[in-house]
């Protein structure tokens, strides 16, 4: 068996032992679980010494003697110094550094992506200068630019805003406003719950797609193989659990 | 109706899923503006210039994102574009390298000369900050282990300013957000996305803003990619079993309301 055929075993078989979950909980769902958070895990330990400690640290220093690079191998060194309590005051330097620079290459950047590019974004010209006609109002919804969306944007954002301002009653003209903002607020969430769908579905057809071409007979068939081992051994488990008395008896 | 064992629900949703994969009918995919303004962004672009891949993913994505990349890096080599392929996601390395590599091999592309893989480098989202001030800094070495200084394809190239056009296929965090934070609003590049679908509707506010020029997102803008690229794969494939479960999902929904109304009418109240 080459490794392609050994891959596409190891894919079904877990595959089919995680969609086992589905008819109820049981030790083949339990392994496969494992095995996942085991592999993940440890490919994550493995592929982050090899390109952080080997290639970023060992090697430089070592070959091509940049000793500079000890200065920020000594600061996470300090972190370590956590699992001993008489030290373990110097790991504050290192997350003070891990903090202040995180920060200060955060806060500014976000606020200009995403808090001002955003309302600038929100308060548009609702008319617009469209060559020699003067000003128009668009009225193409299918348009994201269109005036008619700079306007629905507007009285969403200001709505959905007002519906979370709490120290006033929302009675009256604001009750209005305030029902507006849930209308928003409800297609919003319709609208991801949509795509959450849509993505959860795709999760599906890219494990379907792989059972249908490991059914193959040039990986000698695991997905049926394995599709009948896994329904006996459900069968079996099944029956077993139902011959042992109950915990309760 | 309302007391349906969920296995059936189950039952019922594989079996409109398995069925359009079996029995493909090819309903057909309309282009969206979002994905087409990526594909014909690179229309414009000429030979040689730097593109840049994040692939910013791990194997628990990859049925959405993977045919995203392969039609992305298909495009990308049939323009002869000089492929600069990363990833901000440690898990997704040993993929991501897999996946350029068998679309390099496809198209016929050398290592090296027409697309190189850098990996990946830690500090999440401060290696963009760092590439922008110098690519040799964040990725001294490249996948294979080779130094990046003096590889061909990376000639003239020094930082994120060199690049022509940058595309971030994100399922999450670093992603398309930290390439545009991080890179783009500071470096200025044009900058493209990728995305599962969950995350698609809060990118869309950045794409109606500029910051994006294009969105990809999910299974669906993935095949509409393939039809673009005129190379049809996985994603075109599942399109079919993705109508009949949406249909399926939409009839079951219809007809739970339907039941919980008439239930409640015949109760005369709510049921509880």
């Amino acid at each position: 068996m080459d490794e392609t055929s050994l891959g596409a075993w190891m894919a079904t078989g877990l595959t089919l032992f995680i969609f086992s979950f589905l008819y109820k909980d049981n030790p083949l769902f339990k392994l496969a679980e494992h095995l996942y958070v085991g592999v993940s895990v440890g490919y994550t330990i493995v592929k982050t010494c090899d390109a952080v400690v080997v290639n970023q640290i060992y090697k430089p220093i070592v070959d091509q003697g940049e000793i500079s690079l000890l200065i920020p191998v000594a600061i996470g060194l300090l972190m370590l110094t956590r699992y001993v309590p008489k030290a373990a005051w110097m790991s504050r330097y290192a997350f003070a550094f891990i903090v202040g620079l995180g920060s200060g290459l955060a806060i500014p950047r976000t606020i200009s992506s995403f808090i001002l590019k955003q309302i600038e974004d929100t308060v548009r010209p609702l008319l617009s200068m469209a060559g020699g006609d003067g000003l128009t109002f668009s009225m193409n919804v299918l348009n994201p630019a269109s005036s008619i969306n700079a306007v629905i944007i507007l009285v969403g954002v200001s709505s959905v805003l007002f519906y979370f301002f709490f120290s006033i009653e929302h009675s009256g003209p604001g009750r209005v406003v305030a029902r507006t903002g849930i209308i928003f607020l409800m297609i919003a969430f319709g609208a991801a719950f949509g795509y959450t769908v849509m993505a959860r579905m795709s999760l599906l057809i890219g494990r379907l797609t792989d059972l249908i071409e490991f059914s193959d007979a040039s990986y000698g068939r695991p997905t049926l193989w394995l599709a009948l081992l896994t329904i006996a051994a459900l069968v079996v488990l099944s029956r077993r659990a139902a011959s042992m008395p109950s915990q309760s008896e | 109706m309302l007391k349906i064992d969920r296995r059936i629900i189950f039952l019922v949703i594989g079996v409109c899923t398995l069925l359009p994969l079996l029995y493909p009918v090819g309903l057909p995919i309309k282009i969206s503006p979002e994905v087409r303004s990526i594909y014909d962004y690179i229309e414009t672009l000429p030979e040689r210039s730097v593109f840049l891949l994040s692939i910013d993913f791990d194997p628990a994505s990859k049925p959405e994102l993977h045919p995203q990349a392969i039609a992305l890096l298909r495009h990308a080599f049939r323009k002869n574009l000089r492929v600069v392929a990363m990833t901000l996601w440690v898990s997704g390395t040993g993929m991501a390298d897999q996946l350029l590599t068998q679309v390099a091999h496809e198209m016929g592309k050398e290592n090296g000369k027409d697309y190189v893989f850098l990996g990946w480098s830690p500090g999440g989202s401060a290696v963009i900050i760092n590439m922008g001030q110098d690519l040799y800094t964040a990725f001294p070495s490249d996948y294979g282990g080779k130094s990046t200084k003096g590889i061909p394809v990376l000639e003239g190239v020094q930082s994120l300013k060199d690049v022509a056009y940058a595309i971030s296929l994100g399922a999450g965090n670093p992603g398309i957000e930290a390439w545009y934070v991080f890179g783009k609003d500071k470096y200025k590049f044009e900058l493209g996305g990728g995305c599962t679908g969950v995350m698609a509707p809060g990118l869309y506010p950045l794409l109606r803003s500029g910051q994006i020029n294009g969105l990809i997102g999910g299974l669906r803008g993935a095949a509409e990619y393939e039809s673009l690229v005129g190379k049809k794969g996985r994603a075109v494939a599942g399109m079919d079993a993705q109508s009949a479960t949406h249909f399926a999902i939409i009839i079951l929904v219809a007809m739970c309301n339907l039941f919980y109304f008439s239930l409640r009418q015949q109760q005369g109240s709510v049921p509880r």
